[in-house]
């Protein structure tokens, strides 16, 4: 039973983490440059299918995570020009392009890769055993990655002048314009720093699960929960909002069906937004 | 108004030209999703709500229909009653607990997402009644009194196409009365100006919630008729391509106009058709559609037509 539950934790977590990332690129970009981007899954799913495709033609799964990456990124860089930058500040069409290039990108994926699950060879196989408890070596790694990217996010924001301008572009664009923040190289820095961490999350992801071209729309799904339940506008918050809503969703598929495991998270999500409107990180 | 009827009498004319099962097939479609744009406008358009929540309403309903006629033996008609009943019964669930957390566009439109997801799942692993990912074969009719025959079952192309007509133009002229009554004119202020609207004394909670019953009432025949037309039941009905394809006619026909989206429908049930394309790259085409619309044309065709023509009065 503690074998199972903490397992569960573990892969719950994991899970969650990526929700997190997905739930951070959302409210960084949305909170820095006012546009929605829905889409973040998909840089996701182009991530994992990119390490996929690239350790299939030989390359070593740490080096194929760099491109699949930048793969990511170039087309989030591309997707702002082309789109979402007419969708500033404005919630519904930024949602409405978004679900327009879910469903484009969904199709390239089924064309290129059909629906059938792929999954990748083994990068690190082994546990490790703690007590009568095992857990997989992959996914401590995993684990280790997701913690250290999302620390170094904090700091970046924190502490780097880019960072320091990030916000206060999100306070006040026209005081930073005068100030003599770049905006619309500091909107391109935020596109390209949200679409590659999903990479990143795809390409972890790819190895640890199997990949569907589906996957993306789930994520975003997830990420917008995690992001609402950890308080819009909140960047620690709906990242620790995606890992609570990992474990939840984890630890009650143990106990309950699994069919349904989708809906634990939500009606979490909903017994909390009634006691606390602004979700569990949220100011006001 | 006026335009209105002309429409609605030629295309109840159009089957004495035009017999072809194809073009008939084409606009029976055409109406049913007709219907199901045009109230998802009602509440999207009109009421400034983006619901995710329509395609859950109509595939609850068409098991709902089929459930009532094949268990309870009610007749068809008698039967998209209490699935409309079911229909309200969700709406104003799922609508209370979105605006008494005041959620708004995008947050709105995620969590009634997520509802519907949730209701699809339940259809889903409800193996025992709805027969999971198979579905269920809907092989009953229809029936209705015609003067000298009694009770005839609907059949063939042509019956289907007036009784579909006839749904779609009941339901455009309910959504005409309601949009021209007090409470279109509270749809339009919350759309407008939210929080205006509540300053102005308009009950913001109640009129949204009315938008989104109203809208999923009506929706509702759209799902009973759609499972009878098609013979055959899915989960694949709540799937968020349904949004998808219901949103894409909404927008490209043109929001906030009732025609809007019956051309829209027109077109995209049209399209597949026409030009025989395989799944995959008709879902990129919706979506191709939709960035378009958005981008380009953001008050849709008719929205645009109506802009040229008092642009060119003026």
């Amino acid at each position: 039973m503690t074998q199972l539950v903490l397992g569960q934790v573990l892969n719950g977590a994991i899970i969650g983490a990526m929700y997190g990332i997905i739930a951070l690129g959302i409210t960084l970009t949305f909170g820095i440059t006012g546009i929605v981007n829905f889409a973040l899954g998909e840089f996701m799913m182009i991530g994992a299918y990119a390490t996929y495709a690239l350790a299939e033609r030989g390359l070593p799964y740490p080096v194929a995570v760099v491109p699949a990456c930048l793969i990511a990124a170039a087309a989030g860089y591309l997707s702002n020009k082309a789109f979402f930058r007419f969708t500033r500040n404005n919630l519904v069409n930024g949602l409405l392009v978004s679900i327009g290039l879910i469903s484009i990108f969904e199709s390239a994926a089924l064309l290129l890769w059909t629906a059938t699950p792929l999954e990748m060879s083994y990068v690190l196989p082994g546990a490790i055993r703690l007590g009568d408890v095992g857990l997989p070596k992959m996914k401590l790694v995993v684990f280790g990655v997701i913690v250290v990217v999302i620390v170094g996010t904090y700091v970046a924001l924190a502490r780097t002048w880019l960072g320091r301008a990030a916000f206060a572009y999100a306070q006040n664009p026209e005081a930073a314009q005068l100030m003599g923040v770049h905006t619309p190289r500091l909107e391109t820095a935020v596109m390209l720093y949200s679409t590659g961490l999903a990479g990143l999350g795809g390409a972890l992801y790819a190895s640890l699960y199997s990949l569907e071209p589906a996957m993306g729309g789930v994520y975003v799904l997830k990420g917008m929960e995690a992001a609402i339940l950890g308080g819009i506008g909140s960047l620690m918050g709906s990242l620790w909002g995606g890992v609570i809503l990992g474990i939840i969703e984890a630890v009650g598929s143990i106990f309950l069906p699994t069919a349904f495991r989708d809906a634990y998270g939500l009606a979490v999500l909903v017994a909390i937004l009634l006691f606390r409107p602004s979700g569990l990180f949220g100011s006001e | 108004m006026k335009l209105g009827i002309t429409l609605f009498v030629l295309l109840a004319a159009l089957p004495l030209a035009v017999r072809s099962d194809f073009v008939l097939t084409i606009f029976i479609f055409t109406f049913i999703y007709g219907i199901l744009a045009v109230t998802f406008d009602l509440i999207f358009g009109f009421t400034g709500q983006l619901s995710m929540f329509h395609p859950a309403v109509f595939g609850v309903s068409a098991y709902s229909t089929h459930l009532l006629v094949v268990h309870a033996g009610l007749p068809f008609w008698l039967a998209t009653l209490p699935s409309a009943a079911g229909a309200v019964l969700l709406a104003v669930v799922v609508g209370s607990i979105c605006f008494k957390f005041r959620l708004k566009t995008f947050y709105f439109a995620v969590v009634t997402l997520a509802f519907a997801e949730m209701i699809r799942l339940i259809v889903l692993n409800w193996n025992s009644v709805t027969n999971g990912t198979l579905g269920l074969v809907v092989s009953g009719r229809p029936t209705f009194w015609w003067p000298g025959a009694g009770w005839v079952a609907v059949r063939g192309p042509v019956a289907w196409y007036y009784v579909t007509l006839v749904a779609l133009a009941v339901t455009v002229l309910v959504c005409v009365r309601v949009l021209h009554s007090w409470m279109g004119r509270c749809f339009a202020a919350i759309r407008l100006n939210e929080d205006l609207a509540r300053t102005l004394g308009v009950d913001v909670f109640r009129y949204k919630l009315l938008s989104f019953a109203v809208g999923s009432a009506l929706a509702s025949f759209a799902g009973g008729l759609y499972g009878y037309y098609t013979g055959y039941i899915d989960p694949g009905y709540l799937g968020i391509n349904q949004s998808m394809e219901i949103l894409a006619m909404v927008l490209l026909g043109g929001q906030g106009t009732l025609a809007g989206p019956i051309v829209g429908s027109l077109i995209l049930t049209g399209l597949p058709h026409v030009i025989d394309l395989r799944g995959e790259l008709r879902a990129m085409l919706y979506g191709a559609i939709l960035i378009f619309a958005i981008l380009v044309m953001p008050r849709g065709i008719v929205g645009s037509l109506v802009a040229w023509r008092a642009r060119r009065a003026a």
